[in-house]
């Protein structure tokens, strides 16, 4: 090995020992753990394909299939918002419209809010009797629009995902914002002296020069759309109610690893095998996605 | 130099006899209302001269036993733990890894009488100390009962009249948290003891019945036209909305459990509350609480403080401690013999208590000690669903029979399957 392999290694070793310790062991045990039903503590029993069986046709067949549906929606509305939605915002906010300083923050500000006090306060804007939104749509006559939003199967998982882009759109609007500013300014003066509309502008120069920040934020909110947890639990617990029209394979997890209300069966090697297959779902198609991209890049 | 010496070895004595003088219990929970209780208990404590020290942490419902248990497998977490009741996988569990430790020759349980005993009992030997008993029905505003000339209901057809009088006068009859499956699970429990009744639910554990008993799904029938006495958008309401909304007198009544006292005299001190169980379906029947032994102390493999913890123990289990804690939360306590406020809805509570169904298919059930679970993955679902008349009442009853046939040997020998 060549002093600088040497080196090398040296600086990487704290990384690798932190990636080890916190990413590969948990997940080797949680592999193994896939095989075994455990109650949380005491003695481990093995079943071997029991568990998988059980998720892929057994029992939570049914729940699993409803719930990766539902991350599959996730990550279909969450592309055509956060991505679609944030670049036209950040489009925006490089002109030179009036209080876009004021804007930039503003739009990021929810990304900074805890997703707890997210939730509760979505809550309370979208309580059946006394929230601010049926409030807002009942001044202005709309009558029929106010509806208890997180309580019926039609609005509710909408309404969570809406939720969802409110809090991070910020982070993709500033992603791109940057990656809009780093286009040279040459090129749009060139543009416009030759003629060129706005729109033209938009389609030929600024979305062609940020299709790798497409392609990288596009990979993050996959992979963010098949772990979402975090927003379905604030706004509907893990049962994600109504009778599990909000569910992901994140709350299928937490129900059967830990179960429900400390009254229902709880099973960390059920949880275990959730956890495999979501890393089984995610790991090949994020790969593809990024072969494909770079396949892409490299005709380019 | 020699009295700056001394100055500071003294100020190092007095430091240390303050930070080790008193020995310091630590104590987890999931109910968050218990916090005062054990801070009289650690005054009461003192009183006797024992210079124990009660660190009370709570943490939330749903993540506390999975916390507990990964903190005590990593040789962590408290002395002192609350427990859920046997039995339960994971509480055996805890058992058979050594992580609660046997009660037994530590604490008197004299003051305890066998039902409860057998919620904290595992192969003959007990792993914690009782603490509340709870009690669900239905809680009413007794104002809006006098201004409408309203009485407790004595049959599910004069729950329905009075529903009706009640929505005619222009407040909603019940505030129903349908956004809480487990609240809407709990509903179908405490109607069901009444309107099924004991012999059904003894039947339907033995495997001489199913769910697909017309008893069962005409139960689901009624609970599916109780519906039109909700308030508005109920389907979207919380546990927090319905305290807010029936402490303030917006709805007459809920299907509740007594622990709800607590929050609602503390947002209106002045809401007069009446309790009655759930009516059976004709004056000839008995109607029937739905009660449950709530939880249990238990010492954990991580005790450090194990003396001080036991004693604390010792003190859980007199009936003084129960007339502490029933006086801080106004449940009902497990220990016999503690006096209990003279509070009328608790004493309403603790005499229905005394009326309580011996079968049930809820907390505290054989139902849910196997997966699927009658009450996480088929009523807690399925009655949000049967309220959204997304099911009809028999596509829910055969949702129970599915889930259940898969596990419950009575059902499944039943059924042929075994």
């Amino acid at each position: 090995m060549t002093c600088k392999k040497r080196y090398i290694l040296l600086f990487a070793l704290p990384a690798l020992i932190l990636y080890s310790v916190f990413v590969i062991y948990p997940f080797i045990y949680s592999f193994s753990l896939s095989f075994y039903s455990w109650a949380g503590a005491g003695e481990r029993e093995f079943v071997g394909f029991k568990n998988f069986q059980m998720i892929m046709s057994g029992p939570f067949a049914e729940e699993f299939r409803n719930a990766l549906s539902h991350n599959i929606l996730f990550f279909i509305v969450n592309a055509i918002f956060e991505l679609g939605i944030a670049f036209l915002i950040a489009v925006v906010l490089t002109t030179k419209i009036w209080g876009k300083r004021f804007f930039q923050t503003i739009v990021y500000l929810p990304n900074v809010i805890s997703m707890v006090l997210v939730g509760f306060i979505w809550s309370m804007l979208l309580n059946p009797q006394w929230g601010l939104i049926n409030h807002l749509l009942k001044s202005m006559g709309l009558n029929d629009l106010a509806k208890p939003w997180l309580g019926l199967e039609e609005t509710a998982l909408g309404t969570v995902i809406l939720v969802n882009v409110w809090r991070n759109i910020g982070f993709y609007v500033l992603v791109f914002l940057a990656s809009i500013l780093g286009i040279s300014k040459d090129l749009f003066d060139a543009a416009y002296i030759d003629g060129a509309s706005t729109w033209r502008v938009i389609r030929k120069i600024i979305f062609p020069l940020t299709v790798p920040t497409f392609q990288t934020l596009g990979i993050l909110l996959f992979i963010g759309s098949f772990n979402i947890f975090d927003v379905v639990f604030a706004l509907e617990g893990v049962q994600a109610g109504p009778y599990r029209s909000t569910d992901v394979l994140g709350t299928f997890f937490y129900r059967t690893a830990f179960g429900g209300m400390g009254s229902s069966e709880q099973d960390y090697g059920l949880g275990a095998a959730v956890v495999v297959i979501i890393f089984l779902l995610v790991l090949p198609l994020s790969m593809f996605y990024s072969y494909l991209i770079d396949k892409k890049s490299r005709v380019r | 130099m020699f009295k700056r010496s001394i100055m500071f070895a003294v100020i190092l004595l007095v430091i240390s006899i303050l930070t080790f003088a008193s020995t310091t219990v630590e104590l987890w929970s999931w109910r968050t209302q218990d916090a005062e209780v054990w801070e009289k208990v650690e005054k009461r404590l003192k009183e006797e001269g024992k210079d124990i020290e009660i660190d009370f942490r709570a943490f939330m419902p749903t993540e506390y036993d999975a916390k507990v248990q990964l903190a005590l497998q990593g040789g962590k977490g408290p002395d002192l733990m609350y427990t859920r009741r046997l039995p339960s996988s994971s509480v055996e569990g805890m058992i058979n890894a050594e992580l609660l430790k046997s009660l037994n020759g530590l604490v008197d349980f004299k003051d305890f009488n066998d039902s409860i005993l057998k919620s904290v009992t595992y192969e003959g030997k007990k792993y914690g100390v009782p603490f509340a008993v709870q009690v669900v029905g239905i809680f009413y505003n007794e104002e809006i009962f006098n201004s409408l000339g309203i009485k407790e209901p004595k049959t599910w057809d004069e729950l329905l009249q009075i529903s009706e009088k009640i929505k005619s006068s222009g407040i909603d009859p019940f505030f129903v948290p349908g956004k809480e499956a487990w609240a809407l699970t709990m509903q179908h429990a405490m109607c069901g003891v009444s309107v099924l009744g004991p012999d059904f639910i003894k039947a339907l554990e033995n495997g001489e019945t199913d769910f697909l008993d017309p008893k069962w799904v005409d139960l689901n029938t009624r609970l599916l036209e109780l519906k039109k006495y909700y308030q508005n958008g109920f389907v979207g309401n919380d546990t927090n909305d319905m305290n807010a909304a029936f402490a303030f007198g917006q709805a007459a009544m809920t299907f509740y459990g007594i622990w709800g006292v607590q929050m609602w005299r503390e947002l209106n001190p002045d809401l007069k509350v009446g309790y009655f169980m759930v009516p059976p379906l004709t004056a000839s029947e008995e109607s029937y609480s739905y009660v449950y032994m709530d939880g249990a102390i238990g010492l954990t493999s991580n005790a450090d403080q194990r003396d001080a913890a036991i004693e604390v123990l010792k003190f859980a289990a007199t009936p003084e401690f129960g007339s502490i804690f029933s006086g801080v939360t106004l449940n009902i306590p497990a220990v016999s013999n503690a006096v209990m406020p003279d509070d009328p809805i608790l004493n309403e509570a603790n005499e229905a208590a005394g009326h309580a169904s011996p079968y049930i298919y809820w907390v505290g059930s054989v139902f849910t000690t196997g997966s699927p679970s009658l009450y996480g993955d088929v009523l807690s679902p399925g009655m949000q669903e049967l309220n959204a008349e997304k099911i009809t009442p028999l596509e829910f009853a055969q949702k129970a029979q599915n889930a259940l046939s898969q596990w419950f040997v009575p059902l499944r020998k039943r059924l042929g399957l075994e």
